[in-house]
């Protein structure tokens, strides 16, 4: 109890003091600070293509069967890696669980080489 | 019955069902020998050419997920609270 006294006695909070005209003598710091942070936005939250571009190739390096130095953002899986289909599908898995995403069987059907993946999580709204 | 050669597309799709399944474990050891023998599975029966072989492959493949779907069902009722040392992640490697 004592420690807690001591505590509050020992914080200083800033007061802002009135003048007799009423009017508020801090300048408004709050505004302006709150003024740059944006609350319950999204709008920034979307990932960078540099940044999806990164993961998306350090998920495909580190897939068993492929070889890292010919992984490229342009790179086929199929023609330029050598996988086949059951890979394809094991790639786009591993995707989903890095970015966190369900990507539904018509669309995934449809990507087989880096530069689509990248293209798809990055336009997908909810890639984390 | 009449029966219909499987598509690619339909293994895709089973295959890609079966590692969904296999995700919803929360048992580690369980979800990683759910995705290895899908894995090992399919790679084995990859050069059947013959389409009753490819069709009998299939359908053990399909009753596979329904057994694995349902067991991810009863395991997630009774799920542990500690997980696996192999989930882990420890940062400074001695």
């Amino acid at each position: 109890m004592a420690l807690r006294a001591a505590l509050i006695r020992h914080l200083r909070v800033p007061v802002q003091t009135l003048s007799p005209a009423g009017r508020v003598s801090q300048p408004s710091v709050a505004n302006s600070l709150f003024g740059s942070i944006r609350f319950m936005s999204s709008h920034d939250d979307h990932l960078s293509k540099e940044d999806v571009a990164d993961r998306v190739l350090s998920v495909v390096k580190s897939f068993p069967k492929v070889d890292p130095s010919k992984v490229t953002p342009d790179v086929h899986f199929q023609s330029d890696l050598g996988l086949d289909s059951l890979d394809n599908v094991e790639i786009l898995m591993a995707l989903e669980e890095e970015f966190k995403l369900e990507i539904p069987d018509k669309e995934a059907d449809k990507i087989d080489s880096c530069k689509l993946a990248i293209e798809y999580i990055h336009n997908h709204p909810m890639a984390s | 019955m009449a029966s219909t050669s499987v598509s690619k597309g339909q293994i895709l799709s089973l295959y890609r069902s079966l590692l969904r399944t296999a995700r919803q474990f929360s048992d580690y050891n369980i979800r990683e020998y759910t995705k290895r023998r899908t894995v090992d599975g399919f790679r084995q029966n990859r050069g059947l050419t013959e389409p009753s072989l490819i069709s009998a492959a299939f359908s053990e493949g399909k009753s596979q997920l329904q057994v694995a779907e349902r067991q991810a069902v009863v395991y997630s009722l009774y799920a542990p609270d500690i997980r696996s040392v192999m989930e882990t992640n420890l940062k400074g490697k001695r």
